[in-house]
């Protein structure tokens, strides 16, 4: 099964909305800063995770990671 | 110009001389060091302060000092004889009738004025006499519990004294 | 027999003689001599820079000793959770620009508290006023004003929980509804203000601070990042705490500065916020934006539970992001939930802070689900109290991640409750109504912000030749009764009485660390440490009583009533006196010592253990006015096993008073970021007339992880009063609610709405 590790850190998951999840618990810049890259704000993601039901911001976040993030084998 | 204060506190006179504006609890506190006797708000709506004047329940803040020349004044430091509680701070102690005790001083000496007026109040006129005092850990129940047990235990005291009188 | 001599017996606080004779010393009574008097200048703006200050006229004030501003200041940032930097946010001055009404600009020291004041109308700030943010709703928005550069959208703290799969169990719910609240701020109102008396030594450049604290460990870190010293070159001691209630764990302007002056000035200094400066500058319970989405079965069984929360932090995190985490948490308890999902940001906004006030994590969240269970009951036709049995958690629950319930009495005190109400209210009147409220709460929390390297707990025994024990420890008493709870282990561990006991507590200089009274811990954290501490010296005693009696290893010794003796022949034995002398005189001449300690391990994200369970009130609508009254109050509570049940009782009554507050009057109105009520004229807690009677039941469990099986009695029990008063309006009208603080004119609101509603459904069957 493959994982995916974040594009900022060393962070690895096994699905893109958990690592998702992990994404937008992260408060340093660094991590706010590369969402501006892909088109996405940090602040509407949260807005949208929090305003709506359901999980509206991760998967929103998730979606890019599947383009972005790293795959590394298994092992 | 300062000018002279002349009153009994605990039993024991004080001549001292303050400028007229000051409170009386800014006397009890500052100038006696009595500092059982809190503050804790200041616009006169918590009666933590209240002291006993001539036998009345009394907001130590909501009066001059000089408007009580001449009289005399029982805080909660002068309320024990000697190394024996009075029955209200038992009743107190024995009822969990505070938490962080700031409130405690103005609760016990109203409660010694209410008590000295009717000595054998219900719990709705524990309540209407102590309504003022704002307490925030206890949610009064117990308070109330505690003045209650204290009329019995003074009425059950004078009657020791009384019967013993009687013996002789 | 009963199993214990001390523990579970109704003991009169061990503090009372020194509190109802005066002789207990708050940090308000304290004067040193030499002493200075400051005062604060704060900001009338709630969001404004700082373009200058000019402190010369104040200067040169008769009697003025210091003035400062913010570059007078170390410049050292402080919060409580260190952990994460970048929220240390408070600071001494204001130095850049001010975030809320009442963010401190300037200090004075001053011979009288009255030149001081004098002296702060002397000092000119030029204020540049920028635009404010007063909602969390308004914060989040992109061109709101910033109040903390670096926190985008004004996002302070954000949390996320989530385990089972949420969405596929709401696509297979019966029955499924979405409630959205707003709940109101409320004030802890402690009865002394914050107030702190600062010391500098400028021969050794140490710093003794007295302070109204929860915490002095607390305070003593803060102060070292505020000043920038080392933590062991300042020493913080608590005296006697005039209230607490959770508004009292952050270390606030008064003793940063009340230490800043003292090192200017050279003399010892203090400051005590008068009671405005309280409400509007002291910390408060946060306000919040809630939404639910409750998925149940058609049997009531719930399947799915979604909560969405949108705090109005203010201008600094306290312990507000806590607070955020833990309403995901408490939110939930205790009932079984499959599938859950939590998301909760925390806002800055231009206000004074909202933090973790008693019951923190559980008093909005709890009115929220528990008045949303009562409508989703009333709708499926299931009973009020059955829906809460239903779905009660069992002993071992474990919520995925999250917390496990290893002593849980939930279950027997729905049981108890149910058999109970019948008794005592066999009938209700028109306009009565009888409300629930299931609850659960911590026993102490586990999360480490603080970022201390120390035990959470500790505590350090010395045993006296003649049998008297000193017991030091940082654990601080500040009203809940545990000074008289640690007495009393104490000596039930050694066998000896409460007149052996003498207290040396809340002084880090005396006392290794305890993280002090929050999160309710001071009974199982601070108990075990004790217990420790005290059971590492009776094993001494007991070593030495074997060898006296010479008995072998095999057989156990007990210590209780002042002697230790075998336990299956108590006539053995030796007196704790002699013993103790045997045992120094052993000991090369030194006094016999323990020193215990306690940290949680692997205990999950939350708490060792919690306390739980059932409340109903009996409450009176009156149609007319919107008046509600709470006329009667009972308690099922599994709180273990109780240390002292008059102390017990002492919390669950004060937690009723605070949360019926909270539920009836108490609010905090603010115009533009201006508080409207900062004084008990106008903030409204209840009085001796409003309270109605509380019984309160137990049902004693044992908790393997704390002293002699207990759990906390501190705090569970405020949270539910509120949903329970709300509930019982429900049921006496059908009155809905979304919103706490059920004054006159929004209860008539909501019967009208209710009678609309009825109408409109009559008219349509027609």
């Amino acid at each position: 099964m493959p994982k995916y590790r974040c594009p900022m850190c060393r962070k690895i998951c096994s699905e893109h909305l958990d690592l998702a999840r992990h994404y937008l618990g992260q408060t340093d810049k660094k991590h706010k800063e590369w969402l501006k890259t892909q088109g996405l704000s940090y602040a509407e993601l949260i807005k949208a995770q929090v305003t709506e039901f359901g999980n509206k911001g991760y998967e929103a976040l998730a979606e890019v990671l599947k383009k972005e993030a790293v795959v590394v084998d298994e092992g | 110009m300062k000018q002279q204060l002349n009153i009994v506190v605990n039993g024991e006179p004080r001549e001292l001389f303050i400028e007229p504006k000051t409170l009386l609890v800014q006397v009890i506190r500052e100038h006696l060091g009595l500092t059982g006797t809190h503050q804790a708000c200041d616009s006169s709506s918590c009666a933590a302060c209240t002291v006993v004047v001539d036998g009345m329940a009394v907001k130590s803040c909501s009066i001059l000092a000089l408007q009580v020349n001449g009289r005399e004044v029982l805080t909660v430091e002068g309320l024990a004889q000697g190394p024996n509680l009075h029955p209200i701070q038992q009743a107190f102690i024995d009822n969990w009738a505070f938490q962080c005790g700031f409130c405690t001083s103005g609760q016990i000496m109203a409660t010694k004025a209410l008590l000295d007026e009717n000595p054998d109040p219900t719990r709705e006129e524990v309540q209407a006499q102590l309504d003022g005092h704002l307490c925030r850990c206890t949610g009064y129940n117990m308070i109330n519990e505690a003045v209650r047990d204290a009329a019995k235990r003074i009425k059950a005291q004078k009657e020791t004294a009384n019967s013993e009188k009687g013996a002789k | 027999m009963s199993e214990y001599s001390i523990i579970g017996k109704p003991t009169p606080n061990v503090d009372g003689p020194a509190k109802v004779t005066g002789e207990a010393r708050y940090t308000i009574d304290m004067t040193l001599p030499h002493m200075l008097y400051g005062k604060l200048l704060r900001s009338p703006y709630p969001h404004a820079r700082i373009l200058s200050i000019d402190t010369s006229a104040a200067e040169k004030l008769p009697g003025v000793k210091a003035v400062i501003t913010g570059k007078d200041t170390p410049g050292g940032k402080w919060g409580l959770w260190r952990r994460f930097r970048e929220l240390s946010d408070q600071q001494a001055l204001a130095t850049d620009k001010v975030r809320f009404i009442g963010d401190p600009v300037a200090a004075v020291a001053a011979t009288t508290e009255e030149i001081a004041e004098r002296a702060l109308d002397l000092i000119e700030v030029d204020y540049e006023p920028l635009p404010a943010v007063f909602d969390p709703i308004e914060a989040i928005k992109d061109d709101a004003p910033m109040v903390h550069e670096d926190f985008p959208s004004n996002i302070n703290a954000t949390r996320h929980i989530e385990w089972g799969d949420v969405d596929a169990a709401f696509a297979k719910a019966d029955y499924i509804r979405e409630d959205r609240f707003v709940l109101e701020a409320a004030h802890p109102c402690a009865m002394e203000v914050h107030n702190s008396l600062a010391s500098y030594d400028k021969g050794t450049g140490r710093l003794t601070v007295w302070t109204s604290t929860g915490s002095p460990y607390f305070v003593q870190q803060n102060l070292a990042d505020a000043l920038k010293m080392r933590e062991g070159d300042i020493r913080v001691i608590k005296p006697h705490v005039g209230g607490h209630f959770g508004g009292k764990n952050s270390t606030m302007p008064d003793s940063v500065n009340a230490a800043i002056l003292s090192m200017k000035t050279g003399r010892p200094v203090k400051i005590v916020f008068n009671r405005d400066e309280e409400f509007t500058t002291t910390e408060h319970r946060t306000a919040q934006h809630m939404a639910l989405k409750l998925g149940l079965k058609k049997n009531g069984e719930i399947v799915a539970f979604e909560v969405k929360a949108m705090t109005n932090g203010g201008a600094y995190t306290g312990l507000g992001a806590t607070t955020l985490y833990l309403t995901g948490t408490f939110i939930t308890m205790p009932y079984k939930i499959p599938n859950y999902r939590y998301d909760g940001v925390r806002t800055y906004t231009n206000i004074v802070w909202g933090t973790s006030i008693r019951g923190f994590g559980s008093v909005p969240g709890k009115y929220c689900s528990e008045t949303q269970l009562d409508r989703a009951a009333k709708d499926l036709g299931i009973d009020p109290l059955e829906i809460r049995r239903i779905n009660a958690v069992a002993p071992g629950y474990t919520a995925p991640g999250q917390y496990t319930f290893e002593s849980c009495g939930i279950q027997p005190c729905i049981e108890k409750m149910a058999v109970r109400v019948k008794e005592k209210w066999p009938k209700i009147e028109q306009d009565e109504g009888i409300g629930y409220c299931a609850f659960a709460y911590m026993t102490g929390g586990i999360f480490n912000w603080i970022d201390t390297p120390y035990a959470y707990s500790s505590a350090h025994i010395k045993v006296n030749w003649d049998g008297t024990v000193d017991l030091y420890s940082q654990a601080a008493d500040v009203g809940q009764g545990h000074n008289t709870v640690a007495a009393m282990i104490c000596a039930e561990e050694l066998g000896i009485g409460l007149d052996d006991i003498r207290l040396h507590m809340g002084d880090t200089a005396h006392a290794y660390t305890d993280l002090g009274a929050w999160g309710s811990r001071e009974t199982l954290m601070n108990g075990n440490a004790i217990k420790d501490a005290a059971a590492q010296v009776k094993q001494k005693l007991i070593d030495i009583a074997r060898m006296k009696l010479g008995e072998n290893i095999a057989y156990d010794f007990v210590a209780r009533d002042k002697r230790v003796f075998l336990e299956l022949r108590p006539e053995r034995g030796v007196s704790y006196y002699d013993l103790v002398k045997d045992a120094i005189r052993h000991n090369d001449g030194v006094p016999l010592t323990g020193t215990g300690h306690y940290t949680p391990h692997n205990k999950g994200m939350i708490s060792p253990a919690y306390a739980m369970g059932i409340m109903a009130i009996k409450a009176k609508v009156d149609r007319e006015t919107g008046h509600v009254t709470a006329q009667d109050v009972l308690v099922v509570h599994d709180s273990g096993q109780i240390i002292n049940p008059l102390g017990a009782r002492g919390q669950t009554e004060g937690c009723i008073h605070m949360g019926l507050g909270y539920g009836l009057c108490e609010e905090m109105p603010m115009d533009q970021g201006m508080l409207l009520n900062p004084e008990f004229v106008d903030y409204k807690i209840l009085r001796t007339r409003d309270m109605p009677e509380i019984e309160i039941m137990h049902v004693p469990t044992y908790e393997p992880n704390g002293p002699f099986g207990a759990k906390e009695a501190a705090e569970a029990t405020i949270a539910p009063a509120a949903p329970s008063l709300a509930n019982a309006i429900y049921q006496a009208c059908g009155a809905e609610f979304f919103s706490n603080v059920l004054k006159p004119e929004k209860v008539l609101k909501a019967i009208r709405a209710k009678e609309a509603q009825n109408n409109a459904t009559s008219q349509a069957k027609k």
